[in-house]
C-alpha cells in the first residue's frame, strides 16, 4: 500500500488535489473576510477580539499552504498545517453538532436540518482529508521546487 | 529551519500574517483587526442587538423589559423557531410562528392575531435572526406593537423564567 501511495504520479495528483481544495476554499474567504468572521463567531469557540484577525489570517495561510503543497515548497510544513486545520475543523463541527448549535446562525437548535447540515460539513472534511493522509504516507518527493535548494 | 516542518510552518504563518494585514490595509474599508462582536447576553447595557439591525426595525428589548411585558395580559410572546424546537420547550404561553417555514398557510394564523395587542418576538438567542425577520414581517403587515427580544430563548432559560416543556409542562417563574 505504502509503495502504491509513494508512486510519483499518484503523489503529484494528490498534491494537486489537496492543494487545489484549499486554494479554492480560501479565495472566497479572502474576498469576504466580514462574512468569514461571522462564520467563526457562530462556532462559539473563538473569543470575540480574535474573530476578525483569524478571519483575515486563516484564509491567506490556507491559500499560501495550498500553493506550497502544489509547488512543493516548504512542503511538509504546508501539508501538515492543512491536515491539522482539517482536524481542527472536524473537531469544531463535531463539538457544535453535540452542543446543538446551528452553524448557519450560531444559534441553539434541535432541528434535524441543522444537524444534517453539520454532518454534511463533517463528511466533506473527511473526504478532503483523504488526499492529505495519502500524502502523509507517501515517500515520493519528486517534482518539488524545494528539491533544488534542499539538495544544495 | 527549512528542513524542519515546524520551522516551515512558522515561515508560512509569518508570511500569511504579513500578507493578510497588507491585503486588509490595501482594501478600502477593510475589516477592523479587533472585532466588535456583540455579547450573547444583555448585561445591563441595553438590549442585545443583531449585527444586521437597521433603522426602522422593531425596537429591541432587554430581558428585564421582556419580563415586564410578559406580566401584561396585552402582550403575546411569539416564538419564531422551528416547530421542532418549539415543541421541546418554549416561553410559557408563547405561540409559534416559525419564520423559516413561513408560507401562505401561515397567512390565516397571522390574520387571526389581534392587532391591538403587543407582540414580543424571540428565537434561540446567539446569532439567530429569525425573531428580527419575523418582527419586520409583522411590522410590514401593519402590526404596530412589535418588539424583538434578541436575547431570546437562551437568556430566558438561563434566568429560570417560566417555560413549558413536554416533560414538565410548566416550570420556572422565580427570578
Amino acid at each position: 500500500m505504502k509503495r502504491l501511495l509513494s508512486n510519483d504520479w499518484l503523489t503529484l495528483a494528490f498534491r494537486m488535489a489537496f492543494g487545489a481544495i484549499f486554494i479554492y476554499a480560501a479565495l472566497d474567504k479572502i474576498q469576504h473576510p466580514d462574512q468569514f468572521a461571522r462564520i467563526i463567531y457562530n462556532y462559539h469557540m473563538v473569543p470575540g477580539p480574535l474573530v476578525n484577525i483569524m478571519a483575515l489570517v486563516l484564509p491567506v495561510s490556507e491559500f499560501l499552504a495550498g500553493i506550497c503543497v502544489v509547488a512543493g515548497v516548504l512542503y511538509r510544513g504546508a501539508r501538515n498545517y492543512l491536515l491539522l486545520m482539517l482536524v481542527v475543523f472536524m473537531v469544531a463541527i463535531t463539538v457544535n453538532i453535540i452542543r446543538g448549535i446551528d452553524l448557519e446562525c450560531g444559534c441553539f437548535t434541535v432541528s434535524t436540518r441543522a444537524k444534517s447540515a453539520g454532518l454534511q460539513l463533517l463528511i466533506r472534511d473527511v473526504v478532503f482529508a483523504v488526499p492529505g493522509l495519502a500524502l502523509l504516507a507517501s515517500r515520493s518527493r519528486r517534482w518539488m521546487i524545494e528539491n533544488a535548494w534542499l539538495r544544495s | 529551519m527549512l528542513k524542519n516542518w515546524i520551522g516551515q510552518l512558522i515561515i508560512i504563518l509569518a508570511v500569511s500574517t504579513v500578507a493578510a494585514l497588507g491585503i486588509n490595509a490595501a482594501r478600502g474599508g477593510g475589516v477592523a483587526l479587533i472585532g466588535d462582536w456583540p455579547s450573547r447576553t444583555s448585561g445591563g447595557e441595553g438590549p442585545v442587538t443583531p449585527p444586521s439591525a437597521q433603522e426602522g426595525d422593531p425596537p429591541f428589548i432587554t430581558l428585564e423589559d421582556a419580563v415586564t411585558k410578559y406580566q401584561s395580559s396585552d402582550v403575546v410572546f411569539v416564538d419564531s423557531r422551528s416547530p421542532e424546537d418549539y415543541a421541546l420547550g418554549h416561553v410559557t404561553r408563547a405561540i409559534n410562528i416559525p419564520f423559516e417555514y413561513l408560507d401562505q398557510s401561515w397567512d390565516t394564523v397571522i390574520d387571526s392575531l389581534n392587532r391591538q395587542l403587543a407582540y414580543v418576538v424571540y428565537c434561540s438567542g446567539g446569532e439567530c435572526e429569525t425573531s428580527l425577520y419575523l418582527g419586520r414581517h409583522l411590522q410590514e403587515l401593519g402590526f404596530e406593537y412589535i418588539f424583538v427580544f434578541y436575547g431570546g430563548w437562551s437568556e430566558w432559560v438561563d434566568s429560570r423564567l417560566p417555560v413549558t416543556r413536554p416533560d414538565a409542562p410548566e416550570e420556572g417563574g422565580g427570578q
